[in-house]
């Protein structure tokens, strides 16, 4: 168990900065999301951490101290890589059992064949090889144990290198995209096993993915993180329901947000194209803003009796439990998405006008920079 | 439903070509290898094993064996660990990399009957740049020491290099204790460009992720993810290597031919020279059919142990 702290990390390939000094501090035992679109720079940033990777400046500190100068064999962090990285030459058991080989046997006990005759080595082993089978016991992989990668599907290489990664009981794991190579039905599964795992060993976990139903559902904190800068750092909770900016809220949320542009006046009213959106929010500035509705804070509404926008269904798409309905509105301008109970939108069908009605209460202004400027 | 022909036409040429060029000689060598046939001749006569048996009954095809095994066994193991070695200093190099690179396979590209001449001039006993050198060596009193050994307090004179400051530096080629040997580092050094090439394709193939997760594990030498990630990593390429140096090494003869004609007495009297000498030098087409033979037997051996381990051993899926 640890406390990760990065101090001002910056990082840069050559004149590209990947991550502009960077701030975030993980508490003992928490479940930490670091998520954001591709080439954000939050793997490198796992890596800093890991110290697979030199930051240009700034501290990595674990547990207080500074670790700038230890290499990452040596900070006791591990790690769980998406493409696993299991040893394809190894059986299970032995790419379970390389970590502890390499940490409690010494040199002589590990060189190939004089290690045979080194006294200690038998007993050193059976330790290790009972500490095999508890991992792999809690994993549910004990009759993997003899085979290779090569012959596991993806979810049980999967759960082979959460094993490898736990069975030294390291002061926190580092997980980047463990689960974007398994199948959807998988996918879904594994995230509740590894919040499970978390729950039991009670050890910081770093989370990286792109995915942001995982960082949702898994985490404790998660850090929505673009262009090598973290925009949020909150619960899940927090960022869905009050995205700091523009960015964070398009981000996170599937489908995502809609947004449209509109202005509010001195009284607090806000309009989009000509259509009071509401006037009972409290705004921190007047002017243009972009208006931010959830399509699950939209829905169908049969009559004129209070404000309404129109708009005309371009495309249905049943997810069964839901229907996204893409809509066109402002004469076909701008494209909005309605999320409906499927039994509330059963006649409706493409090329329908319809009446969209919103919940005033959710709706979400920012200003012309994208800082969310709506105040609860 | 007719049944199409037209597979037959396109497989026939390549089937036809292979057998004309390939399977027919290998049956008429087997054949000839049972007669005493010699080329030009009107006849001949079948005479069963004797070819074989005198395989193994004269002193000279003995010490073909020996010579070529041996000449296998000091190539195979040094050219390939220098290829993986040079390999993998080329790979970790930040800039450089294809200079080195040229340079080691240099020797691969040059023809290699046209290097033995000129390697004939470096080892000339009188003229050779090599002696030369040697021999200026024994004034220098450092170079002296150091290879002498006096400086790890053994008696100069009594070293091999001193002993040879003292008499003549030797006959690389026209020396019995030293022409397997000269033969065999112009081998390593013709061999291990070659190596070197297929090991840092090999290298390109290794995870770059393994390496990290090697680091993660514990591994932070080296050495450990040397032996944990790289080397049975590059299994395929350690078949592939082996197999192919070991071929190539069973055909040496270029060398041979150009610089000891299988001599002094028969030290370096390889397989393939003695096909040459027995076949079409002294037109003993018999004689010559069974070292092919023998010879072909030997490549079989290798190919087929390739084919188990590439199919059992080092592919991990």
């Amino acid at each position: 168990m640890a406390e990760i702290g990065l101090r001002s990390i910056s990082k840069s390939f050559g004149s590209t900065e990947v991550i502009k000094s960077l701030d975030l501090s993980v508490s003992n035992g928490e479940f930490i999301t670091i998520v954001g679109p591709s080439g954000c720079g939050k793997s490198t940033l796992l890596r800093i951490i890991a110290g697979l990777e030199n930051q240009s400046t700034g501290d990595v500190e674990i547990d207080g101290n500074v670790v700038n100068k230890t290499r990452a064999s040596e900070r006791d962090l591990a790690m769980v890589f998406q493409s696993y990285a299991l040893y394809p030459h190894l059986t299970v058991q032995q790419n379970l059992m390389v970590p502890l080989k390499l940490r409690r046997l010494s040199f002589l006990e590990r060189f190939p064949i004089i290690g045979w005759f080194m006294p200690n080595r038998s007993s050193k082993l059976d330790e290790i090889v009972s500490k095999v089978q508890a991992a792999s016991e809690t994993l549910q992989i004990t009759h993997l144990l003899d085979r290779k990668p090569g012959q596991l599907s993806g979810g049980q290489q999967q759960r082979v290198a959460v094993g490898r990664a736990m069975v030294r009981e390291p002061v926190a794991f580092l997980m980047d995209e463990p689960l974007s190579n398994l199948d959807a039905g998988l996918r879904v599964h594994m995230r509740a096993e590894i919040s499970e795992l978390h729950r039991d060993l009670k050890t910081t976990f770093i989370y990286v993915t792109h995915d942001q139903a995982e960082a949702l559902t898994m985490s404790d904190r998660m850090a929505v993180m673009m262009d090598g800068e973290i925009l949020q750092l909150d619960t899940p909770h927090e960022i869905y329901n009050n995205p700091s900016t523009i960015r964070v809220a398009e981000f996170v949320g599937s489908p995502k947000i809609n947004i449209l542009k509109g202005e509010c006046d001195e009284k607090g009213n806000l309009n989009c194209f000509g259509t009071k959106i509401t006037d009972s929010i409290k705004l921190a500035q007047k002017g243009n803003v972009s208006v931010g509705i959830r399509p699950e804070h939209m829905q169908l509404v049969s009559s004129k009796d209070k404000n309404v926008i129109k708009g005309k269904i371009v495309y249905r798409e049943n997810l069964g439990s839901d229907i996204f309905l893409h809509l066109t509105v402002n004469e076909g301008e701008q494209k909005i998405i309605v999320r409906s109970e499927p039994s509330n939108v059963i006649n409706t069908a493409v090329g329908d006008q319809v009446m969209i009605g919103w919940d005033e209460q959710k709706v979400m202004a920012f200003d012309v920079d994208g800082e969310n400027i709506t105040m609860q | 439903m007719t049944k199409s022909r037209s597979h037959i036409w396109f497989v026939s040429p390549a089937v036809l070509l292979m057998v004309v060029i390939l399977i027919l000689p290998v049956f008429v060598a087997g054949t000839f290898s049972f007669t005493d046939y010699n080329l030009g001749s009107q006849d001949f006569r079948w005479i069963g094993w004797k070819n074989y048996e005198s395989l193994g009954k004269f002193s000279s095809y003995k010490k073909m064996f020996t010579a070529s095994l041996t000449y296998v066994v000091i190539v195979v193991p040094v050219s390939v660990l220098l290829g993986l070695g040079s390999a993998m200093l080329i790979s970790s190099l930040s800039f450089g990399g294809e200079f080195y690179k040229t340079v080691f396979f240099l020797p691969v590209m040059a023809t290699l009957l046209a290097m033995a001449y000129a390697w004939e001039f470096t080892l000339d006993p009188v003229i050779g740049v090599i002696n030369k050198f040697l021999d200026d060596g024994c004034s220098v009193g450092w170079f002296y020491k150091f290879f002498t050994g006096s400086w790890l307090g053994i008696n100069p004179t009594e070293s091999w290099y001193g002993g040879l400051c003292n008499d003549r530096m030797p006959n690389w080629l026209g020396n019995k204790k030293y022409a397997l040997g000269s033969i065999s580092f112009i081998g390593i050094w013709q061999a291990f460009g070659f190596n070197m090439v297929l090991y840092l394709a090999g290298l390109t193939s290794v995870p770059r992720e393994l390496y990290a997760s090697a680091e993660m594990d514990g591994a932070n030498s080296t050495w450990e993810k040397f032996k944990l990630v790289t080397w049975p990593m590059l299994g395929p390429t350690h078949v592939f290597v082996v197999t192919i140096t070991s071929i190539r090494s069973f055909q040496v003869f270029d060398t041979v031919e150009a610089l000891t004609r299988g001599g002094p007495s028969k030290s370096t009297y390889m397989m393939v020279y003695a096909m040459f000498e027995k076949g079409v030098k002294q037109n003993l087409i018999g004689m010559g059919s069974a070292l092919t033979i023998v010879f072909l037997g030997f490549v079989l051996i290798l190919t087929l142990t390739q084919v188990y381990f590439i199919n059992r051993k080092v592919h991990y899926s």
